[in-house]
């Protein structure tokens, strides 16, 4: 595993929390273009993604890269996390991840 | 009637900076504007179209606001007034109004100093005024006013949050959003009965309604879940804190003398009972779980009632068995308690073969038969409900629900265990829990739920036996050709194999063997034993029976597993009998984890 470029797990409004450091986190994608993506984060907060989104998405996508301001990422990996996702789950782990486990997260 | 504020009323008002009904009086009519209700009163603008006054109603006027007697906008006629400063600013005053008269209802508009210098302008009242009393209202809806002029009427119906001990007689319009059970009571002073219901109005204000002895009587049959009443002349108290289940200071007593008639066919909204539906394949997340959850369903059958004798008090109580399906082609038994069984069981018995639509608010999810529903004192049951949600799920029966063949929620976990078929969810342990107890099953077999991957196969053991195609029974190969079922005394030409398999099983605690029959094996493998005894034997580049091994191996599962006590060698063994195998559904599963840190989190 490359830990030497840790992303921190985070939610909509975990992300202000991060501007200029690298993150992930996985958003329902509302709309798309060439440039960019908008989505809803689990904890229903818009994110604006940039860069290149990979032709075809699903409805939930993870996307890794460096928060820009506190409510846009520019994406350096792309992944479809399928049509079904439990985002309230994931919120939990982001909360957890940076709360009091944080020390169990990279 | 002149529908005119008095010229300079306010310049009046300032110049008689107390007025009271017993002396001579200048007459003076204003206008009400910016009428707000603050805390327990109202304050408004008075207005006389050039000049405007801070002024107060007094509190014993506010059901003449609530009934539209004074309307904002209105024009009163001043009575009693006293005109004080506003502390902290001497040059602002208000008007302290104690007594007045409701001269017209709403103008059209504020009155301005513009139309006012055009004298002789009389505003027109936007609509007659007449203003009814609660009895009138009641009296005419005897009279079979039609709907049209019902709706007109319920302009004076009093919203629930308006309900003071002090005020008058008022009429309320509200739906039963539960209605209780009827108790019976003994105390110092005799006994009775009482029961109380829960009603909501238009505003989706909620007060409790209780009657007691002759009134209990009158009305608990007239009083029907999801049906909307008009109420007057009722009681109002403070509510008693401790009983108390909606958020009202006070509540209602109903007597005898109560008038409480039902709103038929009428289109006014009031708020039905907020539901929120927990699909049925989903009801594994709450089995024993102190969250209450409602169900929509479709009833595909109803027991008659039983009797079960309550433990705690041996008391007998009235039970009735419902099953409800809905599109996650589950079904799900629901056990209706006390006047549901009796009542309203009595009138799903009747209907049944009709299939309503029923859905249910807070109802507790048990581990019976895996998965159970049961009703409480504050559930509420509605028959074919009027809402979207009943409607598809109708429509869905209709047209291919019916024909669809539908499995029991809590089934599939352990067809053949009787006691032990419990959720995957309930009672749910880690493999250290059977290794660090070996005494575990001493007395009798004791079930639990644990989420293992199958870690080690081992390949040369005897997997499977002959059994008799009729009763899976092991048979015997006969003399000459086929085989002998002592159990059917009857010989076959043909045999089918059936699993019996130990596997070893894995969790962060440990690891521990698991024995597996032919139904679970299946599952565990991913084939029948014929097949498996049929890639054995076929010899070949690939071994495709270690394949199918290999392939099973690593891979997790949530098991339903008895665990006994066996004697090898007059010696007690645990062993471990597999009931039941069931994919993992990582969400639910995630759902748990977060429970288990949230539940560390509050203990430690
Ligand atoms: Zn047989």
């Amino acid at each position: 595993m490359d830990t030497s470029s840790p992303s921190v797990f985070v939610n909509g409004a975990l992300l202000r929390r991060f501007v200029g450091q690298k993150v992930r986190t996985v958003i329902q994608v509302m709309g798309s273009d060439m440039g960019s993506v908008v989505g809803k984060s689990t904890d229903d907060l818009q994110i604006f993604v940039r860069g290149s989104p990979p032709p075809s998405l699903t409805t939930y996508l993870e996307v890794i890269g460096i928060a820009d301001s506190e409510n846009s990422i520019r994406a350096e990996v792309w992944t479809n996390f399928g049509d079904s996702f439990d985002a309230l789950n994931y919120n939990e782990l982001c909360k957890l991840a940076n709360g009091e486990f944080k020390h169990l997260f990279i | 009637m002149e529908n005119s504020v008095t010229q300079d009323g306010i310049a009046t008002v300032l110049s008689n900076q107390s007025l009271d009904s017993s002396s001579v009086r200048p007459e003076i009519v204003v206008q009400i504007v910016d009428l707000k209700a603050v805390v327990n009163r109202y304050t408004f603008n008075a207005n006389d179209g050039k000049m405007k006054i801070k002024a107060t109603l007094p509190a014993t006027l506010t059901s003449d606001i609530i009934s539209g007697k004074i309307q904002n906008l209105g024009l009163i006629r001043l009575l009693a007034y006293t005109v004080n400063e506003i502390p902290g600013k001497s040059e602002e005053k208000y008007m302290l109004v104690t007594k007045c008269e409701a001269v017209a209802p709403a103008l059209d508009s504020e009155i301005k100093s513009e139309s006012k210098a055009s004298t002789g302008i009389t505003l027109k009242p936007k609509q007659e005024f007449v203003a009814k009393s609660a009895s009138q209202i009641i009296n005419e809806q005897r009279g079979n006013a039609a709907p049209a002029a019902r709706m007109a009427m319920t302009r004076r119906v009093h919203p629930l949050v308006s309900l003071n001990p002090y005020q008058g007689s008022w009429t309320i319009k509200v739906r039963v959003t539960n209605k209780g059970v009827m108790r019976t009571y003994k105390n110092a002073r005799g006994e009775g009965c009482v029961f109380n219901v829960e009603l909501t109005d238009e505003e989706g204000t909620q007060i409790q309604a209780t009657m007691f002895n002759a009134a209990a009587q009158k009305f608990y049959d007239i009083f029907q879940t999801g049906k909307v009443y008009y109420i007057s002349r009722g009681s109002l108290k403070l509510a008693n804190k401790q009983f108390k289940t909606v958020q009202n200071d006070y509540e209602l007593t109903l007597s005898e003398n109560s008038e409480v008639e039902e709103a038929r066919n009428e289109e006014m909204f009031v708020p039905e009972i907020k539901f929120n539906f927990v699909p049925i394949d989903e009801l594994g997340a709450y089995v024993n779980q102190k969250e209450l959850i409602d169900v929509i369903g479709v009833v595909q059958s109803v027991s008659p009632t039983m009797s079960i004798r309550r433990r705690n008090d041996n008391e007998m109580i009235p039970k009735r068995d419902i099953t409800l399906a809905d599109e996650s082609k589950k079904t799900v038994v629901v056990s209706l308690w006390n006047d549901l069984a009796t009542g309203l069981g009595q009138e799903l018995l009747d209907m049944a073969d009709q299939h309503p639509v029923i859905a249910i608010k807070s109802l507790k999810v048990g581990d019976f038969q895996g998965v159970s529903l049961s009703t409480i004192s504050r559930s509420n049951v509605v028959i074919n409900p009027d809402s979207p949600e009943a409607t598809k799920l109708k429509s869905w029966y209709d047209s291919e629900g019916k024909e669809t063949s539908m499995s029991a929620i809590g089934s599939g976990m352990s067809p053949s265990a009787n006691n032990g078929s419990r959720s995957m969810y309930a009672d749910r342990v880690c493999l250290s829990h059977f290794t660090s107890n070996p005494s575990l099953g001493e007395d009798k077999p004791v079930f639990f739920s644990t989420r293992a991957y199958i870690s080690f196969i081992k390949p040369d053991q005897t997997m499977w036996y002959r059994a008799c195609k009729t009763c899976n029974k092991k048979v015997t190969e006969a003399m000459d050709s086929g085989y002998w079922c002592e159990g059917c005394q009857k010989k076959d030409e043909e045999c089918s194999l059936r699993y019996i398999m130990a596997v070893k099983v894995s969790d962060s605690t440990g690891e521990t063997w698991f024995s597996a029959f032919n139904d679970e094996a299946e599952k565990i493998i991913g084939c029948s034993a014929d097949e498996l005894n049929q890639l054995k034997s076929e010899e070949g580049e690939v071994n495709e029976f270690q394949t199918k091994l290999k392939e099973a191996t690593w891979s997790a599962h949530l098991f339903r597993v008895s665990v006994s006590q066996q004697e090898y060698n007059s010696e007690k063994r645990q062993r471990i009998t597999v009931k039941g195998v069931s994919p993992i559904d990582f969400a639910a599963e995630t759902r748990l984890l977060l429970q288990d840190i949230s539940k560390n989190k509050t203990s430690q």
